[in-house]
């Protein structure tokens, strides 16, 4: 038996070892590599459909899509393995808003200020700020993203356009409903810092001034009447249960179950709950922009891709003129919209006034703001998680959070 | 009769060596020879692939870095404000808790669900396979599914039970609970596998006597059976703490570490990855080594004399 | 141990069978009968419930279609069909099956045979400190797998062992030795030595008193090993999404397959994809553990084992 199983294993292993693996294809020498992830970076989604019109109208220069995982982080992390080992295997990279000040910094990709011009104004402002990094152009904006208030038109007339007015409301409705006011990303991650800045900007706060040379987070009572809100708003049940865990697709769940009044979420979600038939939101409900506590204006987090250019490539030259068509020509930015991605060259917005997840993006972008690009955003936000989210959990006093972040700010511009 | 069935071999062709080895010097020395011969390729695959990497990070903690770029030599600087740091103590504090009570509750049920696949009844089989069904779902993929349960949206458990919205991973205490509660279920199959396999090793005339001697079921199991299964009780607990001591994806997908529930090998993740500064990352995992390690050789003791001197005698 | 020197085979062989009620008193076999049958049936219930329940959620969610259904509570709502299998396949996953069964398969056979051997230097033959030999080998595994990662991936890169099966089966049978080596030396050592020596003394060289004595009777430890080296690789996913992040048709294992579903607009969180993929996957490894289970009870009965 043993000798049996020995031979056995033998000629599996050797039978394996034949079989090996080559590595399949290798770089495409005259065309591009082009990794980005996500839902749409798949078969049939938007970015290969566009990487197909690319092809067809350079068919000598083709690019290729190397899909990266779906969640933010584990597109980073393998960009990240790549870029540090200095690989040339992508050309263009697709980074998320906050990674340009990190992915500049590391010298993984190439400046584009030579094709400055081509592209600021004609991106939208936010956008193009969240590329740019130390004064240069790093990447070209390609997609964005904002948040909206979601809410039931058959329970409130008109979208308030306070957190105060929001509040009440909420309550009051969700009493008479048996159902939670309001439902918004709280779990400890990036989604919850990208909440607590809405809040925070909405009540004037800004984390840094225009040169970024003083930090005006906690100077002014901005971050404790936003942190305050968030406090008061769990203990009070204005947050639905739940809503300390909610990343974007909990929340979605409590707004399209009928248990929520108003939701603050990606433009992601509208088309999935007008879809569901089943859903008490159902042709129930709209989206407006975010509430402030001025009541002046709206104010929503940034989000989306911006495309850089690999400082390791071997086409940077080419890699240079599709991240410029990405960006600047019509074609690729007016695919994006319809298919329901937020473009970020402004002149398509007016072309998609039918829409009206597109229209109200159009109003409501101009207005986003960018985390800041900065190297260390991701110490920052994490900074800021592990502080603010205990306390507005009640677990830790909120000066005191606040004063560790001012800190920790105050560290980063020494 | 063993005798019958060793003679029975030996009569048997191929059983006969070619070069047979007499007693005395020549075979001392082929043993010897042997024992390194049989010893060296594992040594040689664990030490190429497993050594260096640790020896690396040892190295890279020495330095002192901001973000990804090195500022230069700290020495033990990147030890000192990783002790001194309480996140530092808090995940150890969460991971020991989690560690205890995760790898008893194992134990207790793993060696329950061993004794039960050890019986002969109908079904068997089945039960066997059921046992082992959360064992091999991937941890991720449990992790996932152990989120969706505890979760207040869609509040799967919460429905079961009628609880309504109890915020079992949304405040401390109860996230941690619902993490080891998800460990347990995972990995009490792997315990009752190692101490099953133990347990048929155990001849049945040795419980024969015991019962003609009068002892009764308890009696059995305790001084029988347990004894004799101690080796693979400590293997099983071995492995199973040491493997705790770095636990990650449960609470990593359940938690993402909030609410008390970061363990050491979440906190190392965030500084080789998340927010990386390999200086710092390697201390931290240099760090969480030593502790594992020294668990680790704890148990090894207690095990070692047994294995290997003698069994027992 | 036993009164007997050496402990009958065929006694051993007998152990899993015997119902444990012992003969020759009726009446308290009776009472104790009905008590542990009730005792055990309950006992089982509870065991199968705990085990299965899960699973059962995971095959009813695969079978959910539409946003509505995978986000209910209700394990029962539909509409049910086969389309998050069909969805699954067309993203490749056989390819994924393949290459997880080779990867896991070669980790598993050499394993055991690289384990064995040294298991059975350390039980058996004279190797000088033993203990530190068998420190070092479990120190060797026990490094948080996260901080292995960017060293190991720049050797891997030079070494061009990026995306292929021997880029993951070296390191996966590397940090699996230390398990199976320790449950094969408790298996090798608590084989009587007599036995050995009685092979020896008939003339058989230690290799041969290994393969033909100690290894069969070590049979149970062997297959369980197995399946445990098997299942870890099967599973294992920072190495796997490391050395082999993206290609199901070269060497992209299961696990990290799965972690890259994606539902079908951002943000969205496939469910019902990853538990088809998910029932898909355990099914067969059910079987295979089945297989291997049976082979530790077959191991030990009449005929099964040759010396």
């Amino acid at each position: 038996m043993g000798r049996r199983v020995g031979t056995a294993g033998s000629v599996v292993v050797l039978i394996v070892a034949l079989i090996g693996c080559t590595p399949g294809g290798g770089t495409d020498e005259a065309g591009l590599v082009w990794a980005i992830g996500g839902a749409e970076a798949q078969p049939g989604g938007v970015h290969q459909a566009i990487a197909e019109r690319w092809n067809e109208l350079n068919p000598d220069t083709p690019v290729r899509l190397e899909v990266l995982p779906e969640d933010a982080d584990g597109q980073r992390e393998q960009q990240a393995l790549e870029l540090q080992a200095e690989g040339s295997g992508f050309d263009v990279i697709g980074m998320d808003v906050i990674w340009t000040g990190e992915y500049s910094e590391n010298g993984w990709i190439d400046s584009l200020e030579d094709v400055r011009d081509q592209i600021e104004g004609q991106s939208l402002p936010g956008p193009f700020e969240s590329a740019t990094w130390g004064g240069e152009l790093w990447g070209a904006p390609y997609n964005s993203n904002a948040g909206f208030l979601y809410y039931r038109t058959d329970l409130v007339d008109e979208p308030p356009t306070t957190w105060e007015e929001l509040k009440e409301v909420g309550m009051a409705v969700a009493q008479e409903n048996d159902m939670a006011p309001f439902v918004g990303q709280g779990a400890r991650y990036e989604g919850f810092v990208v909440n607590f800045l809405e809040y925070f900007w909405g009540a004037g706060g800004d984390l840094y001034n225009e040169d970024q040379t003083e930090v005006l987070f906690g100077a002014d009572d901005a971050a404790m009447t936003a942190l305050d809100f968030m406090r008061t708003s769990l203990e009070d049940g204005f947050y639905a249960p739940g809503f300390n865990t909610a990343q974007e697709e909990e929340a979605r769940t409590v707004f399209q179950e009928g248990d929520a009044v108003f939701m603050r979420n990606w433009p992601y979600a509208y088309s999935l709950i007008e879809e569901d038939e089943g859903s008490p939101a159902n042709g129930n409900f709209d989206i407006a922009p975010l509430p402030t506590f001025t009541g002046e204006g709206t104010i929503s987090a940034l989000g989306g891709f911006n495309n850089a250019v690999s400082a390791f490539s071997n086409n940077k030259e080419l890699a240079k003129e599709f991240v410029v068509w990405l960006s600047t020509d019509m074609e690729p930015q007016r695919m994006l919209g319809e298919r329901g991605t937020p473009p970020s060259l402004a002149a398509v917005y007016e072309e998609l006034e039918g829409d009206p997840v597109m229209e109200r993006l159009g109003e409501v972008l101009p207005d986003a703001r960018p985390r800041p690009p900065a190297p260390e955003w991701n110490q920052i936000s994490s900074t800021m998680q592990r502080q603010l989210f205990p306390a507005y959990n009640g677990e830790a006093d909120p000066q005191a959070a606040i004063d560790a972040v001012r800190d920790y700010l105050e560290g980063t511009i020494e | 009769m063993a005798g019958t069935v060793t003679e029975q071999d030996r009569r048997r062709p191929d059983a006969v060596p070619a070069g047979g080895s007499g007693p005395g010097k020549q075979q001392g020395l082929s043993e010897r020879a042997l024992a390194k011969v049989f010893i060296a390729p594992s040594v040689l695959t664990m030490a190429a692939v497993a050594l260096f990497p640790v020896v690396y990070a040892l190295v890279l903690s020495l330095y002192l870095y901001t973000r990804r770029q090195m500022i230069g030599f700290g020495g033990l600087q990147n030890y000192v404000t990783a002790l001194t740091d309480s996140r530092f103590w808090d995940a150890v504090q969460f991971t020991f808790v989690f560690t205890v009570t995760s790898v008893v509750g194992e134990f207790l049920i793993g060696m329950g669900f061993a004794l039960l696949m050890n019986q002969a009844f109908r079904g068997r089989g089945i039960t066997r396979a059921a046992i082992l069904v959360p064992w091999v779902i991937p941890t991720v993929i449990a992790a996932q599914m152990w989120f969706f349960m505890f979760n207040v949206t869609p509040g799967f458990i919460n429905n079961l039970l009628g609880l309504g919205d109890y915020p079992w991973l949304g405040q401390s205490g109860s996230a941690t609970a619902a993490i080891i509660f998800a460990d347990v279920w995972k990995t009490a199959p792997f315990v009752a596998l190692l101490l099953l396999a133990g347990l048929q090793t155990i001849p049945q005339d040795v419980y024969e006597s015991g019962r003609v001697d009068g002892a009764g079921m308890f009696q059995r199991f305790f001084y029988i059976t347990l004894p004799l299964l101690k080796p693979a009780i400590l293997v099983a607990l071995l492995f199973r703490t040491v493997d705790a001591l770095r636990v990650f994806d449960l609470p990593r997908v359940m938690t993402q570490g909030a609410f008390g529930t970061e363990s050491l090998s979440i906190l190392v993740q965030e500084f080789i990855v998340r927010t990386p500064n390999p200086g710092y990352g390697s201390a931290l995992s240099t760090l969480t080594f030593a502790v594992v390690l020294v668990v680790g050789m704890i148990f090894v003791s207690l095990l070692g004399r047994d294995l290997v001197i003698g069994e027992g005698d | 141990m036993s009164t007997t020197p050496v402990p009958t085979d065929e006694a051993q062989r007998r152990a899993p069978d015997r119902p444990a009620a012992a003969s020759g008193r009726q009446g308290t076999v009776e009472r104790r009968s009905t008590l542990q049958k009730v005792g055990k049936t309950a006992m089982l219930g509870v065991i199968l419930f705990w085990c299965l329940f899960p699973f059962f959620w995971l095959i009813m969610t695969s079978l959910k279609l539409g946003d509505r259904a995978l986000n209910s509570p209700d394990l029962f709502q539909g509409p049910f069909g086969l389309d998050n299998y069909l969805a699954v396949f067309q993203l490749n996953f056989h390819l994924n099956l393949r290459n997880s069964a080779v990867v896991a398969g070669t980790t598993t056979i050499l394993c055991v045979i690289i384990g064995s051997l040294a298991a059975y230097a350390l039980a058996r033959l004279p190797l000088r400190r033993k203990i530190l030999l068998l420190s070092g080998v479990l120190a060797v595994s026990l490094f948080p797998p996260v901080a292995l990662v960017p060293p190991l991936y720049e050797v891997w890169r030079a070494l061009g062992l990026l995306n292929t099966y021997e880029g993951l089966y070296i390191p996966y049978i590397a940090f699996t030795l230390p398990l199976t080596i320790f449950i094969l030396v408790t298996f090798f050592a608590s084989i009587p030595k007599d036995l050995e020596e009685a092979a020896r003394v008939d003339g058989a060289s230690a290799f041969q008193a290994f393969y033909k004595v100690v290894l069969p009777l070590a049979a149970p430890g062997v297959f369980a090993a197995a399946i445990i080296i098997f299942v870890l690789s099967w599973n294992e996913f920072l190495l796997a999404s490391t050395f082999a992040p993206r290609n199901p048709e070269i060497a992209q294992t299961v696990p990290v397959a799965i972690a890259g579903f994606t539902g079908a607009v951002p943000f969205q969180r496939p469910i019902g994809t990853i538990t088809a993929a998910c029932v898909v996957v355990t099914i067969p490894m059910i079987i295979t553990a089945l297989i291997f289970q049976k082979r530790i009870v077959a191991g030990l009965t009449a005929g099964g084992v040759k010396g």
